[in-house]
Formats: structure tokens, sequence, C-alpha cells
């Protein structure tokens, strides 16, 4: 008698339950995606295995047994158990992607930060929002990092060093100076970093802005905002270009959970480093 | 409202403000229910030492053992400098030591923290706070112990160069003087029982530390939170760089006095954050306002005749 290992025997319950249900060999190979020879040789070997005849084959057809019949139940079962454990698996199965949170004031700043862990190791599952949101997420163990804006409440989190980035105004008559903007300028929603959006705005009413802004939830709707010349706006600068150094800056930080609340498959050092960089290169 | 709710707002109220908020509200009467928010954490409270300090001159006083119009000379070369009061002044001064009590809580002259502190010692400033059931921690050091301590974590020849360093948006700046293990340190709700402690107290000295308290210079943090001119707010401040604190007994006419202590930290580092400020007013007002309850029974109405 031919030794059926158990992976042979799920296996060969599935084309059991296959010809069961088609009541014929070719059509159980098509529905297998397989040829009728290895087929019937399977079925016969269940047989052997089982010590029973499932089917009776002769010029009619094939008709199941009543020892077949019997079986059928237990079969599908366990093919149903077979298929529900693998499911279970691949649920468990642990992502090495680093999940990601970006602000929604890095502006097109995005890019280069989310292409750095991209690019390298298993890659990345980017979610962009604002930082109160993102920092929540992070507590949650739903993200690994995230690039904030500073300042803001990170209490439970570790926060990498404050990073300021130069800004540029944009407005509809070119390089206006911050105080000769009557515009307001458009920006994230207060909720968002409210601390950070408060030094902001103190910041422009210091550089001789009247500090109205209006506060858009994304950066499409501050373009379109920007683009009917409602509002200007103050964004990174492009790398390399000068910069007025009266405009207030981006201050963002690379934050991640507490060291004893961090997935192990991720290496939140180097990620930080990596983003940190990208960030100010 | 549930406690909870209530500590939903003030949690909300200080996420909005960007501070880390410490609440304790509790009415000087009866046993009641307290409020609060974090009101057993510890904190750094720096200069609202100078309240427990001011509560331990005062029963010293009550007991003999200090003479509250005894002379005391602060020499110029011997002081540490400070924001108000003598601390600013360039020459010699000799004042009595309840009017250095007074300086110290109505424009909190760390000077004069200072020469009441080295008059009583904090020997005997721990045994008694001790003997109160307080932590000695209240009064671990003095103002200008404070001072020496910044002048060293952020590398500064003075007080206004150290706190400049401390509110520099681009260079987060630690100082051990934010760490309760190194510096005066109270929770919120062992400020309210120094608070009841002092309001339960009948001696004159305590009768002089209350007055000066409601002569307080400065009415932007907890006095924000209650803009009527007939509420009495007996309080003390506390600030040290992103720390924001005051403690302090609101006491509307015909009505319980309350003891409330919010204690702040912000996670903007400037110096002048109007905003926290009244934060601080509002997380006061909003602990106190279910607690208040007046202290004269309603009269009955005469019964109507039908």
């Amino acid at each position: 008698m031919a030794i059926v290992s158990g992976m042979d025997l799920l296996r060969h319950l599935r084309f059991f339950v296959a010809v069961a249900d088609s009541r014929h060999f070719g059509d159980a190979a098509r529905d297998l995606a397989m040829t009728q020879p290895p087929l019937s040789q399977g079925v016969r070997k269940l047989e052997r295995h089982l010590g029973v005849r499932l089917f009776d084959r002769d010029s009619r057809g094939v008709r199941i047994t009543p020892a077949g019949q019997a079986l059928l139940p237990l079969s599908r079962d366990l093919l149903r158990l077979a298929i529900a454990l693998q499911d279970q698996a691949a649920e468990l199965l642990v992502s090495h992607q680093v999940r990601l949170g970006v602000a929604t004031d890095l502006d097109h700043l995005t890019d280069a930060v989310v292409r750095v862990l991209a690019g390298t190791g298993d890659g990345v599952v980017p979610t962009v929002g604002g930082s109160v949101e993102l920092a929540d997420l992070l507590r949650d163990g739903l993200l690994d990092l995230a690039v904030v804006r500073h300042p803001g409440i990170i209490d439970g989190l570790t926060a990498g060093t404050v990073l300021v980035l130069p800004t540029r105004l944009e407005g509809p008559s070119g390089s206006d100076s911050l105080a000769a903007c009557s515009l307001p300028i458009a920006v994230p929603p207060r909720h968002h970093q409210p601390p950070a959006h408060d030094q902001f705005i103190d910041a422009l009413r210091r550089a001789g802005h009247s500090g109205s802004v209006v506060e858009a939830p994304d950066a499409t709707q501050r373009r379109a905002l920007l683009a009917a010349g409602n509002t200007a706006e103050i964004v990174p600068a492009p790398r390399g270009a000068v910069h007025d150094p009266a405009l207030p800056p981006l201050r963002v930080r690379v934050i991640a959970p507490h060291p004893n609340h961090r997935r192990p498959e991720i290496d939140h050092d180097r990620a930080t480093q990596a983003l940190e960089q990208a960030l100010t290169r | 409202m549930s406690q909870r709710d209530h500590r939903h707002d003030l949690e909300q109220i200080a996420r909005d403000a960007g501070v880390r908020a410490h609440v304790h509200a509790v009415r000087l009467s009866e046993p009641t229910e307290p409020l609060g928010l974090a009101a057993d954490v510890e904190v750094a409270i720096a200069s609202v030492y100078k309240l427990p300090l001011a509560l331990v001159w005062a029963d010293l006083v009550e007991a003999g053992e200090l003479d509250p119009a005894e002379p005391l000379r602060l020499a110029a070369g011997a002081r540490m400098p400070g924001p108000t009061g003598i601390a600013v002044l360039q020459d010699d001064v000799t004042m009595t030591q309840r009017d250095l009590i007074r300086l110290m809580l109505t424009i909190s002259d760390n000077a004069a923290g200072d020469a009441i502190f080295g008059r009583i010692r904090s020997g005997r400033i721990h045994h008694r706070l001790t003997q109160l059931g307080l932590p000695a921690a209240l009064v671990r050091q003095s103002s200008a112990e404070e001072t020496r301590a910044i002048l060293r974590d952020t590398e500064s020849a003075d007080r206004p160069a150290a706190l400049r360093a401390l509110a520099d948006p681009d260079h987060p700046t630690y100082t051990s003087q934010y760490d309760p293990a190194y510096s005066s340190a109270a929770t919120p709700d062992q400020l309210t029982a120094v608070l009841r402690i002092l309001w339960s107290r009948a001696g004159r000295a305590h009768d002089l530390v209350r007055a000066a308290m409601a002569r307080q210079a400065w009415r932007h943090r907890i006095g924000s939170g209650f803009p009527h001119d007939d509420v009495t707010i007996f309080g003390k401040t506390g600030s040290l760089g992103s720390l924001r604190h005051e403690a302090a007994v609101v006491h509307f006419p015909h009505e319980y006095p309350i003891a409330v202590a919010v204690l702040t930290q912000a996670v903007r580092p400037e110096q002048h954050l109007p905003r926290v400020d009244a934060a601080i007013g509002e997380l006061a007002r909003r602990a106190v306002t279910p607690l208040r309850m007046p202290d004269t029974p309603r009269p009955t109405p005469p019964a109507r005749r039908s």
C-alpha cells in the first residue's frame, strides 16, 4: 500500500470532491486546471489509502459508491478547515513594509520622504494625515514611523531631532515679501497640530503679515485657492532655491513608538535616519 | 456631567492649547468629590514653591519661632539677580520678614524668597512640611539654586540668556529644573492641600499671606478664567521655560472658597504664550464651576397663602 502523506491526502481529497461534484473525470480535471491521467491516478491512490472504493466506473460514466457518499461530508470539512488554516496563517504573516505616516504639511516633500523608504528594504505603506492623528495611530500601533509637524504633543512616543526646513512664499504676484502680502495664507487645518499652527500664525504677524489664514484640508485644495488668487501659500523651498529667512520655516520631526512597542521587523533607527536625510538633503 | 466627562473636557482644552496639564480643584468646605486631571502626578513647580514656604513661615511666626518684624539685610553682592522686585535692584536692601513675604507673593520676588528660605533654613522648612503631612520636596530649593541650575544646564552667563536658550524653537533645550526629582515639586492635589491648610488657619501671619496672595500683580492665568471684579483670586504662579503654573483659591462672594491648582508644560518653548495662560484660566474655570456652592443656606421663601 502506498504511503500517502498529509499533503497528498488533502490534494487527493480535492480530487475526490471535484469528481463527486461533477460526476465526470474530464470535467473535474478541467475544474482543477489539470489533465485527467494524474487526477484518475490520484483518486485511485486515495482509494488504496483508505481501503474503500469511492467511485464505480463503467461505460455509462462515474457513480459515487455508498462508501464514497459516506466519506464525502468529512472530506469537505477537511478541505474547508485546510483553507481556513491557510487564511489565518496569511493574516498572521508579518509584513516588513514600513507603515509610514506623513503630515499633510509636507507638500511636495512627501515624494522624497516616501521614495527614500520605498527604494530601500521591504518598501513602505504611506498614510497622509494631520500630525495629531498620526501620533494617535503610532500610539495605537497602526504606524511604525511618522513625519509630523513640530511642536506638538508626543507623549509616549520618541522623537528625532527637530528639522528646520526653509520655506518659500507662493502668491499670485510672484515672490512678494510676507509684509507686503495682503492675501491670507492657505494652511492645513489648525486641528492637525494646534501648537505648530499657533506658532506659525505668531510668526506671520511677527513678519508683518496680518496673520489671517484659510484652513484647507489638503494640498490640492490649497493649490486651488492659490490658483484662484484667493490666498498665498508658504511651502517648503525646493532644494538649492534662494529662500527668504523672514519666512517662518517648516519645523518637522520623525516620531516613533516607544522602543518597547516597536515592531522588531522594522529597523526604526535606520529608517528615521533615511527620512531625516531625505528631508534635509 | 460625570467625572470622566469633566476629565475629557479638561484634556481637550489642554490638547488644544498644546500643553500637558495637571489639574486639581476642591471646595474648602466639608470633604467634597474633588475634580481633576492627572491630579496625583508630581511635576516641577518652579516659583509655586513660595506658597508652601509662606505657609511654613506663617506657622512658625504663630508658633513664636520667627519674628515677622525682624529686619533682614539683603546685600547686593549676595543676591541672585531675578526678574522682579529686590532681585532687579542694584543696592543693598534691608527689609522685615513680613514685607519680604509680601514681595515674594505679590510679585514672586526671587531675592525675597531666597532671604526667607535662608532665614528659616531648609531643615526647619522640611521638618514643618513633614509635620503638616506634606512632602519636603514642595520646597526642595531656593530660587537662587534654581537659577544656578538653569545657568549650568544651558551654559549661560545670566538668567535672561538661560531663558532665551530654553525658548529656542529650533533647538529643544532641556534643564534639570523640568524634572521633579531635581526641583521643588508637587502634585496638584498636594498644592490644594497646602491651600486647605492655609485657609484653615486663623493667625495674623496667615491673614498676611492670604492678603498678599489676593494682591498678586498678574491675573492672566487662573484669574483670566474669572473675569469678575467681585471674585477674589488668591494666587501664586510659577514659571520657568515651558512650565506655567498657578495654585489659587477662587472666592465668589457668598460661596465656599475653592482651591485649584493648574500645572502645565507647553510643547512650544517660547517665553510668551498668552494662549497657554488663557488655557490655564479656562482649565481652572471648568474645574471650579461644578464645585461652586453657597456658604449660607438660602432663606426659605415665606409660605404662600392660598
